[in-house]
Parts: C-alpha cells; structure tokens; sequence
C-alpha cells in the first residue's frame, strides 16, 4: 500500500481506537490524578468543555488508551504479536506506577494489537500505525484544546459517560 | 500480514491455555472474577483483570527471547498461567501498593 494512504488510514484507525476505548472506560467522566483535575479545569477556563478536559488530563497523565495504542503499535514493529501483548503488561505496569486504577491502557493496547493485525491483511503496516498514531494524538492534543475537548466532550455524551463534575 | 513465527497456530493455543489456567487458578485461589464496582475505577484484582494480562504479557515475552521448552511452548504456559495466578493473589499488592486515597476516590 501507498505509504501516505497507510498513515492516513493509521491516523485514522488509531483516532477511533483511542478515543471509543478511553471514552467508554469513563476517562471523561472523572480525572484518575490530580493533574488531570488541574488540566480539566484549565481547559474549562479557556472556553473548553470540562469533560473532555478530564479527558486530556487523563491521557497527559498516565498511560492510557492513547498511550497503549502507541506502545502496541511499537511492539508489534519490534517483535510481532508478541510486542503487542508485551506493550499490554507494560502500561499495565505503568497505570499502576502512575497510581491509576487504570483499565483504559491495557484494554487499549490488546485492541490495538487485535487490529493491526487485522489491517495488516489489506497491507497496513505496523510503522504506518506508528505514525498514524502520533498524528492522532497531535490532533487532541496538539492542535488547540478547547475546540478538540468540546469535540470530546460531544462524545463523552453520547457514550452517556459524561462528567458529573462541575 | 505480520509474522506471528513458524508454529502460529500452537502460540494462539498457548496463550488461550495460559489465559485459561490463569483464571482458573485465580478462581481457586478465592480470588473474585469480576473487580468490585464501579468497575472502571476499581482497585481490586480479580481473575479476569490483570490476572490473564500478567499471564499472555509474560509468557510474550519468553516467546521474544526464544524459550519455547518442551512441548513447543505448552508447558511453559501452564506454568506461567499458574505462576501468574499465585503473583495476583500474594505477591500484587507488595509490588504495586495502593496510592493513599482521598475521600472522592482520587489519588494524591
């Protein structure tokens, strides 16, 4: 496969990854550490959305679906299948290192190895994910806080995992 | 497609024994199968979460290095299934001890 094709179907994949998993496993809903309260609440005063803040916080914080999706993605470049459920115990690891109860990682890395598995029977390889999925962090994280913790928040809603914090 | 080694088929059936034996054993051990509610923010460990995760992660990573002992690997996963277990059960809470917690359930 074209290799911009692959890094964009990656970016793309990777995003839906994260995002639904963390999402679902409630990061938006409460921030796990005290950092992600204090990102939560900044992003709030700048005009951004509370939940989706969390959200932000979370991820900056500990390892979580993001980071699990990257870290699976290394792995199975470095050593195959077996890389993606070594990356599984690892930020499983880290959840507990970073004092979160943490199920987000780990969930998100084994679903990641599942699909690179998968999207590697249409030619994606595992390097495009690689990139693809620092591409879709530096769209959450990158690009403007408030708009893409609104965007985030709008999905917290309709996961019905919305924050109770005000 | 990505290489998954010559014997493919007998690693998936090795992880799927490793899983297995890991929460039986778990089970044995008295050990819940399901963490205590909520469960997206629980503390607990249970056989179903981390136990299998510490299982198929370290048997991963004998597979890495090329130790397969006998069988081609499937004894070595019934006992790391079982080692895992017994680590969920009495060695988890020395190595990863519980954050002090504030009243709402964060940690500080």
């Amino acid at each position: 496969m074209n290799i911009i094709i692959g890094i964009i179907l990656a970016a793309i994949i990777s995003w839906i990854n994260f995002v639904a998993v963390d999402t679902f496993l409630g990061l938006p809903e409460a921030p796990g550490v005290k950092g992600a309260e204090n990102v939560g609440y900044s992003i709030k005063n700048r005009k951004g959305d509370l939940a989706g803040g969390f959200f932000q916080g979370n991820i900056l914080c500990s390892p979580d679906a993001s980071a699990g999706t990257l870290i699976a993605a290394i792995g199975v470049y470095a050593l195959g299948i077996q890389g993606g459920l070594i990356a599984a115990l690892l930020v499983y690891i880290g959840n507990r290192l970073c004092a979160d109860p943490g199920y987000a990682g780990t969930c998100g890395a084994l679903t990641m190895t599942a699909l690179i598995f998968i999207f590697s029977f249409i030619g994606i390889l595992p390097e495009m994910f690689i990139c693809g999925m620092v591409i879709a962090i530096f769209t959450i994280q990158g690009i403007h806080h408030p708009t893409s913790s609104r965007l985030l928040g709008k999905i917290a809603k309709s996961f019905g995992r919305y924050t109770k914090y005000e | 497609m990505i290489s998954i080694g010559a014997n493919g088929f007998q690693l998936l059936i090795n992880y799927i024994v490793a899983i297995i034996v890991a929460i039986g054993v778990a089970l044995l051990l008295r050990l819940p199968l399901l963490p205590e509610k909520p469960i997206r923010f629980s503390w607990t460990t249970s056989a179903l979460f981390p136990t299998p995760i510490f299982a198929i992660g370290i048997l991963a990573i004998f597979y890495s290095l090329k130790i397969f002992w006998i069988q081609e690997g499937l004894v070595l996963a019934i006992i790391v299934g079982l080692a895992s277990a017994i680590f969920v059960k009495y060695g988890f809470d020395y190595i990863f001890p519980r954050p002090p917690q504030n009243e709402d359930g964060g940690a500080f």
